[in-house]
């Protein structure tokens, strides 16, 4: 990985396009301004991991799989009936 | 009561007051806004997350505490206020915030629940968010126990 010291104002350019500036620094926080074209998506990590992972598990996880994963959790005879899960002090009711 | 089509339950009635507003939608899926919390008995503890508007979309999910019994909800100030909890003091999970990990499970892939982006729903109001872990322990990929299946009883 490329490391690079900026102070607070300074910049770094990506290609001839995206310009990456370092705005304010505040303790632990890092204010970065980003000026790139709008085909370029621009996402913090973990908001792009989890669209990933929404993404993934709306679109592989099954009846079966899941019946197999409640089964690590509670092993026991499969029962018939079904709720909608009222979230209230009674959520059995 | 109003009926909905969902994804692994068929047809189902459900009370108005059980569905949750998500008022920026999940990560991916922004324009979904309306969801339902469904339990079956068999398959406790999982949760079902069900799109009240489209039925092909459901999340798996589990309470935060069955995958991770230490687990310690750490949110930033605007996410909690976008669904009215407060950011002065500690939430309890479980009596003032539902608090779900999303699981996902394919074939050949052990189970993994993601605990940095969790489901977290506002009990008093029924508002709800998918927001981002500030504690930089949580993984979007959290281990499941992997299943043993020759150990289970042959249902048939």
């Amino acid at each position: 990985m490329l490391v690079m010291q900026r102070r607070e104002g300074e910049s770094i350019l990506i290609g001839d396009n995206v310009e990456i500036r370092i705005l304010a620094i505040n303790g632990s926080r890092v204010k970065v301004g980003i000026e790139a074209p709008r085909s370029i998506p621009v996402l913090a990590r973990e908001v792009h991991l989890v669209r990933a992972e929404n993404l993934a598990a709306a679109e592989v996880s099954s009846p079966a799989a899941a019946a197999m994963v409640a089964r690590l959790f509670r092993p026991g005879p499969p029962e018939k009936s079904r709720q909608a899960y009222v979230p209230t002090d009674k959520p059995g009711e | 009561m109003p009926r909905c089509l969902t994804k692994y339950q068929g047809e189902m009635e459900y009370e108005e007051q059980a569905a949750l507003d998500f008022p920026r939608g999940l990560f991916g899926f922004e324009t979904e806004t309306r969801f339902l919390t469904i339990e079956q008995p068999a398959l406790r503890p999982l949760v079902f997350l069900q799109s009240l508007s489209t039925p092909e979309l459901c999340f798996i999910c589990l309470p935060v505490f069955v995958v991770d019994r230490e687990y310690c909800l750490s949110l930033r100030t605007e996410d909690l206020e976008a669904v009215g909890l407060p950011a002065d003091r500690p939430l309890a999970i479980g009596t003032d915030v539902l608090v779900l990990a999303i699981v996902r499970i394919e074939p050949g892939r052990a189970g993994t629940a993601n605990l940095l982006a969790p489901v977290v729903v506002n009990r008093q109001n029924s508002k709800a968010i998918q927001a981002v872990s500030l504690n930089q322990k949580h993984t979007h990929q959290a281990a499941l126990p992997a299943p043993c299946e020759e150990s289970e009883p042959v249902c048939s």
